[in-house]
């Protein structure tokens, strides 16, 4: 069976270079792939029919484990459902080669998908694993959707297909929930497997409700019927086996399928019952007020499987015959009328039966084809069509009078019954509407054009299943006893039904006859019908209720990205933020236990200064100016220094002065580029959010870090420092001694860091700084005498005399001092980081009075050359104890009495250190030549671009480097 | 007179010189080497001769690194007192060579090799890669024409490519948290990097490199700060020793559960998880097509890699906190990603937010936290291996459709511009939908055996609600999906329709690949996942 599946699909592959090869008479050969398998599944017939029916199986392992295999599974109701599939798509075959005409460009396409979707579908009704199933489900559903978009240029046909494809999709997938929950349940996908176990319990009965919900969709039902009309785009032979053979009867095949272990359930019979009916009036009487026959004929489908559903939902003996017997009679009329529409489309150019007349002395053998079909479906007797309607009205008579082990009130047997009577009056109505609309003579009508002649070969395969749908009628003996096979999977009723013709004066006969007599009247009655129905189109419409459900999708999809997805970085940092504060905040609330033992402060002093920390916080947070906001930082900075001054630790804190007065001017440099205001727009509620969350989140991490420091189990590793420092380190600084004894492989990776950072920000800020080559004697500098010669090249409005001097006056005094905390830090606050920092902020006061030509006055070296020579030292002062016998970093004391200056004591990290303060020095270098004389070359170049006449001397231009 | 300070006082414990297991870690070294050597390149190859040394070196690395894992997984064994985990702690507990990892490794640089194709596809821009050629000048000056003048080029982009990769192949291998915090940067940093090199539409590209950056950088100090609860609660940063912690310790809970979210932040954040997407969206529109794809695909098997083994070694002993956070972010990763995409109009961005709405998915396997059984039953680890497998080359292949779908101002992202695609270029058009139909998950595509594996972990595992919320989502999701291939086959092109740049042999071999894998995994997909499930569980 896999072979057989497997076959189609090939040739669907194929098929593309066929019909390149031979034009449309390719579908001919293409014909044979359904005709062959149809031949091996009527092979089978003794095997798997009849009262002792066995099921052939074929598995093959596909992914083990996931427990997904290839089972296929040939049993009485696959059989019958396998013969129709097989055999009308093998006569839908044959018939395109007639529909299509020569040298259509699609065809290709249309071929290919066509065959794969016939091997999709007999993939599905041979399926044995419930997952396989939905494998193919889906691809029927992918394959319909290709063919009902076929004609892709007309808005129409996309938006069908497009319908089809969601609402098939949607049910599948809910199916897919089902079956998972099911297997899950049982232990195994087979259903053979599940349907012997017959589970029960709410999550059976959830997933039942969801298989419907997949059934129920891809079979039309209300309310999900209006995908089906839509479908009705597709080329004729589509529909024609789209609705009578395969995709809508794939939800009936799988109700069938379930009914003997599940219709019991509660849901089941309800549900199924109710929207069956509902389904076939609802289609028969929209059917009625058609007037493309194809549409009418859509309709008619819908209102059909209403009946099917209902019927094969029922799970009774009697029922399960009457199903699979109406399942037969619908496909042998409903793909005879629709090979009819496409013939008539073909040969008149019109499907409207208010232009169709006449047809039925032009074309007589269409007549007789029609007739027989349409007198099926309206249930004429001795059509198939009859005997099957007879055997559902007794099979609900049975469940109406007795319950027939259904457990059905008698009023709801006779309701049901009831509806299906009046279902069957409309379905007669809109048979004799068909008949006449296609063929009969009417006022005023007129054909677009005159008809065509009817090629044999197009006209036979409808011809064959009208002569079937007759023949058939006559063999209810023999039908009954190949149904056997599934009927008897449920329990004997007290009245054994057969399929006859004649049954003897009983009431479904009645019925039948009320059903006909209606229609008749009804249709002649059809323009009083017309305006009456005419009244009822506001009535609550599926169709509309998706299109909402649709646009509500679309609407949300804009609103939720509208409102997350501005492309606002304050938002995305907000919402995560948000999430920060409440996920682990929650976390930390929650298990809250206790403070533990917090101190207050040691020093009152720490609380004034907490709160000026604060106050300094909000107010920066506050501020609209760029500049308030920086000094405010700033003063909270310089708060923490306090803090650790408090604390007791003098270089923690020299080194956070530095660092952040080096901060706050480097951001004063960067900051006169920049708009003084953070936006220029007022305040709004949004930044009172920002606020709002930016205090949550700094409450949350003061949180964390209280919980942190409270969850102390083990001794500081801190506590050995001191003694360490000293003994090995040889200082008494123990923070100076951690950075270039304890942690010196640390701070070596650190010092890298540093020199590609700067020179990143260096190279990044502007391609280039000056730093090339050597530094150039300035030419803007002619008085050689004075001091701050540079001082001569800025404007007089920005200079300073007394600025000017004092730099002069200390600048050598602070490049002494920070070299004395070189020296001293090893055991007095200080140290080549602090010192470094020192020595950059003399830099920093020469150009700030004198200008960027004052800086390389003041430092005429290439900051590269300062950054790697720190590095080398560094590198140098780590590697030298090995010439000594020591480890890398490894320090020593070298101390001895020097004539001048007595005992002198030194430790040879200091060396080291001292490579960090020539880093530190290049660093400084770097950030004041870039962001400082960067940023003013780059401001004179704008102003000679604005005034070409003014400052001769700005650089030129930088080109590519 | 010199006095070495180590004498005088009491000696100090001697310090063992760490063992490297450098077999193991070979291919992690092989690339680190690769792209330590294109730095090299840079610095002393001429300009004119770089970008094919450059593309060979990475190539060549990635093969001969794919090569090691291939040796290195073979000679895997059984982990001592373990029935399912395989493989190894080397590097002193820094790294675990186990199954998972290697799978990873293997995955990111097939990953990264289909990916450096893209990176050197110099046909679409008349002989140049699809990178600017001086980043450093601002788009529209002088300086940016004379660098396209004179054809400048980028090729620092492979070795920060290589370095990302190995960051890529760290992140799930790490089995500490330093390592783990190591990884996320050398992983993340390249990438904030490459984001915003684009050649076209470079504002929009440094934009994205800018947003992507500051909000990594903010999630990845969320991670250190959760590391530093987690070190605090546990006393060690070796993810046994956490475990160990986690199961007997009793006090100091809001230590662990907070560090345990602040470190989730991190990782969700990189997966692109709600609520911590956001920058999803805005990163993979402006980043340059190639580098998009390659972060998709491999970004995810990292962060997702780490994330299991962060959890279910570390913080096994604690799924029961953890869980109800994973179900939240999961049901909201998969509903926004979902419905979000449905309203996108720019075919990067549409991917985006399918990316997002596919992270959902595999959090959901996560979540499931299903360890399996005696039986063949598919566990978490393995069905998310699986799944990030199948997204990875779907992904990779969708955006090497994106370049290469193009008008004269560039890649045509504008999805109402790529009606009619399947009419142009039937053949890139089906492709493209083949993709689509994966993400999907319609059978037969590989799409569809990701999401049952992850579904029927998430089951096993006992979270059955989570796979319907998945399910439904799902069709949501496929609803966007089949609206791309209804634009491109059966819509009528507005004005002049799309044209597809005929690529370098490349990008097709890249779309090639990405096709039959597509297929095959759908097909017969029980090779990879046979692979998948024996690579197991994690050694501890």
């Amino acid at each position: 069976m896999l072979l057989l599946v497997a076959i189609h699909l090939v040739a669907a592959a194929v098929a593309p270079a066929l019909t390149r090869l031979m034009d449309r008479r390719a579908f001919l050969v293409l014909a044979l792939v359904p005709a062959g398998s149809l031949a091996w599944i009527l092979a089978q017939t003794s095997t798997v029919t009849g009262p002792d029916a066995r099921a052939v199986e074929q598995v093959t392992p596909w992914v083990p484990a996931l427990d997904l295999e290839l089972a296929f599974s040939l049993g009485t109701l696959s059989w019958f459902l396998a013969v129709l599939v097989t055999g009308v798509g093998a006569l839908v075959l044959v018939y395109c080669a007639w529909y299509f005409r020569p040298g259509d460009p699609e065809i290709w396409r249309f071929s290919a998908v066509l065959t794969g979707f016939a091997g999709s579908m007999l993939g599905l009704v041979l399926s044995e694993d419930f997952l396989l199933l939905f494998v193919f489900w889906e691809l029927t559903t992918v394959f319909s959707y290709l063919l009902v978009g076929h004609n892709p240029e007309r808005k129409a046909n996309r938006r069908a297909a497009m319908n089809a494809l969601i609402v098939t999709t949607f049910g599948g997938l809910a199916m897919l929930v089902g079956i998972i929950v099911l297997g899950q349940r049982v232990g195994t996908y087979r259903i053979a497997d599940i349907v012997a176990a017959e589970p029960s319990g709410a999550a059976v009965t959830a997933a039942i409700a969801l298989i419907l919900v997949g059934a129920v969709s891809k079979s039309a039902l209300v309310p999900f019927h209006f995908w089906l009309p839509g479908a009705m785009a597709a080329p004729t032979p589509v529909s024609a086996y789209l609705h009578a053979a395969a995709m809508v009867k794939a939800g009936i095949f799988l109700v069938a399928l379930l009914a003997p272990a599940f219709a019991d359930t509660p849901l089941w019979r309800p549900s199924l019952l109710v929207l069956g009916v509902l389904t076939m009036l609802v289609g028969g009487l929209r059917a009625l007020r058609q007037h493309d026959v194809k549409l009418l004929l859509a309709y008619g489908t819908v209102s059909q499987l209403g009946f099917l559903m209902a019927i094969v939902g029922l799970g009774t003996r009697n029922a399960a015959l009457a199903g699979v017997a109406m399942i037969c009679a619908h496909a042998l009329f409903k793909a005879a009328l629709f090979m009819v529409v496409g013939i008539v489309d073909r040969s008149c150019g019109t499907r409207d039966l208010r232009q169709l007349t006449g047809l039925a002395r032009r074309m007589p053998v269409l007549l007789v084809v029609t007739v027989l079909a349409a007198a099926s479906m309206a249930g004429i007797p001795p059509l198939t069509g009859f005997v099957a309607k007879e055997t559902v009205f007794a099979a609900f008579e049975e469940v109406a009078r007795t319950g027939d082990g259904t457990g059905l009130p008698s009023w709801a047997g006779w309701l049901v019954l009831a509806g299906l009577v009046v279902g069957s009056l409309l379905t007669v109505a809109y048979s004799l509407r068909f008949v006449w609309g296609v063929f009969a003579d009417k006022d005023g009508a007129e054909l677009p054009r005159e008809p065509d002649a009817i090629p044999a070969g197009f006209l036979a395969p409808a011809a064959v299943l009208a002569v079937l749908s007759l023949v058939v009628g006559f063999l209810g003996r023999p039908w009954t006893t190949l149904v056997e096979g599934y009927s008897t999977a449920f329990p004997a009723g007290e009245h054994e039904e057969y399929l006859a013709l004649w049954h003897g004066f009983e009431l479904p006969l009645l019925l039948s006859a009320v059903a006909v007599a209606g229609g008749v009247v009804l249709h002649l009655q059809r323009y009083r019908t017309e305006v009456l129905q005419a009244q009822f189109t506001r009535l609550p419409d599926a169709e509309r209720g998706y299109q909402w459900g649709m646009r509500g999708v679309d609407r949300l999809a804009v609103e939720v990205t509208g409102a997350t997805q501005r492309g606002s970085l304050p938002l995305y940092l907000g919402t995560i933020v948000l999430a920060l504060v409440l996920v682990p905040g929650f976390a930390l609330v929650r298990q809250f236990d206790g403070l533990g033992d917090v101190v207050a402060w040691q020093h009152p002093a720490q609380a004034v200064v907490a709160v000026i920390m604060a106050v300094a916080a909000i107010a920066a947070v506050r501020s609209r100016k760029r500049l308030k906001a920086v000094i405010l930082v700033g003063v909270a900075g310089y708060g923490m220094a306090v803090m650790f001054v408090l604390h007791g630790a003098p270089d923690l804190g020299l080194t956070q002065v530095l660092v952040e007065t080096v901060t706050l001017v480097i951001f004063l440099l960067v900051l006169r580029r920049l708009p003084a205001y953070f936006s220029d727009r007022p305040l709004t509620i949004a930044r009172w959010w920002r606020v709002a969350i930016g205090v949550a989140a700094g409450v949350a991490v003061g949180g964390f870090a209280l919980a942190a420091s409270g969850a102390r189990t083990l001794p500081p590793v801190s506590e050995a420092f001191a003694r360490e420092a000293y003994d090995f380190g040889g200082g008494e600084n123990v923070v100076n001694v951690t950075l270039v004894d304890i942690r010196a492989w640390d701070t070596m990776g650190e010092l890298s860091v540093l020199v590609v950072a700067a020179t990143g920000v260096a190279s990044l800020i502007f391609l280039i700084t000056g730093r090339t080559g050597r530094v150039r004697p300035d030419e803007a500098i002619d008085h050689p005498s004075r001091w701050l010669r540079a001082g001569r090249t800025l404007s007089e409005e920005r200079r300073s005399v007394v600025f000017e001097i004092v730099t002069r006056l200390v600048f050598h005094m602070i490049m002494v001092f920070s070299l004395f905390l070189v020296f001293s830090g090893h055991n007095e606050p200080g140290g080549g980081f602090a010192g470094g920092l020192i020595a950059g902020l003399a830099l920093m006061v020469r150009y700030l009075a004198g200008g960027r030509h004052e800086l390389d006055e003041a430092a005429p070296v290439d900051a590269g050359h300062l950054l790697g020579l720190g590095l080398v030292i560094a590198t140098l002062s780590a590697l030298a104890p090995l010439a000594f016998g020591g480890e890398v970093l490894q320090s020593a004391v070298v101390d001895g009495t020097l004539p001048v200056l007595g005992y002198v004591k030194l430790v040879t990290s200091l060396f080291f250190d001292f490579g960090v303060y020539l880093v530190v020095v290049g660093l400084m270098l770097d950030v004041l030549r870039s962001l400082g004389g960067g940023i003013d070359r780059g401001a004179e170049a704008e102003a000679e671009d604005d005034d070409p006449s003014s400052v001769p001397d700005a650089a030129p231009a930088e080109g590519i480097s | 007179m010199i006095h070495p300070l180590l004498v005088s006082a009491s000696a100090p414990p001697p310090i063992d010189s760490p063992t490297i297991q450098y077999g193991d870690l070979s291919p992690l070294l092989v690339v680190a080497a690769v792209a330590l050597l294109g730095v090299m390149v840079e610095a002393f190859a001429p300009r004119a001769l770089r970008f094919t040394i450059q593309t060979a070196l990475a190539i060549g690395g990635i093969v001969v690194a794919l090569a090691a894992t291939v040796w290195v997984g073979l000679g895997l064994d059984r982990a001592s007192g373990d029935v399912l985990a395989r493989g190894r702690v080397v590097a002193e507990g820094a790294v675990a060579v186990d199954g998972p990892s290697v799978f990873m490794w293997g995955l990111v640089l097939l990953f990264a090799l289909v990916s450096m194709l893209l990176f050197a596809e110099r046909r679409l821009e008349g002989g140049l890669s699809a990178f600017t050629g001086q980043a450093a000048a601002p788009p529209g000056s002088a300086m940016e024409r004379e660098a396209v003048e004179h054809r400048i080029e980028h090729t620092e982009v492979f070795p920060l490519a290589m370095f990302a990769l190995v960051g890529m192949m760290l992140f799930p291998a790490a089995n500490d948290l330093l390592t783990m915090f190591v990884a996320l940067e050398v992983l993340s940093l390249p990438l904030y990097l490459l984001c915003g090199l684009a050649r076209r539409r470079r504002l929009l590209s440094q934009e994205s490199a800018m947003k992507y950056f500051l909000l990594g950088a903010f999630s990845s100090a969320f991670f250190a700060y959760g590391i530093a609860l987690v070190y605090g609660f546990a006393g060690g940063f070796g993810l046994g020793d956490i475990d160990q912690a986690v199961s007997n310790r009793i006090d100091g809970q809001n230590l662990l559960l907070a560090g345990i979210a602040l470190m989730a932040v991190g990782v969700m954040f990189k997966v692109g998880a709600v609520p911590f997407h956001a920058w999803t969206p805005d990163v993979y529109q402006g980043a340059p097509t190639a580098v998009t794809a390659f972060m998709a695909a491999g970004t995810k098997v990292a962060a997702f890699g780490a994330m299991l083994r962060l959890f279910f070694v570390a913080f096994g002993g604690a799924s029961w906190d953890w869980r109800p956070m994973f179900w939240v972010v999961a049901i909201l990763t998969m509903v926004v990603g979902a419905v979000a995409a449905v309203t996108q109009s720019d075919v990067k961005r549409m991917l985006a937010y399918s990316s997002i709405a596919h992270a959902g998915f595999i959090l959901v396997g996560v979540t499931g936290a299903f360890v399996g059984t005696r039986d063949a039953s598919v566990t978490s680890v393995s069905s998310v291996l699986f799944y990030l497998t199948v997204y990875g080359f779907s992904t990779i292949g969708a955006f090497a459709i994106v370049t290469i779908v193009r008008d004269a101002s560039g890649e045509t992202t504008q999805l109402s511009r790529w009606a009619g695609l399947g009419r142009e270029s039937p053949l890139v058009a089906g492709a493209f939908a083949l993709f689509m139909l994966a993400f999907a998950g319609i059978p037969l595509t590989s799409g569809f055996i990701g999401k049952w594996a992850v579904f029927s972990a998430a089951w096993s595992g006992g979270a059955w609600p989570l796979v319907v919320v998945a399910v439904l989502a799902s069709v949501v999701a496929a609803s966007f999906y089949v609206r791309v291939i209804v634009t491109m086959f059966f819509t009528e092109p507005t004005g002049e329709g799309p044209s597809v740049a005929v690529p370098s042999m490349a990008t097709t071999a890249v779309i090639v690949v990405a096709v039959v894998v597509t297929v095959l995994l759908g097909v017969v997909p029980g090779p990879v996942l046979d692979l998948a499930q024996s690579a197991g569980a994690f050694v501890r």
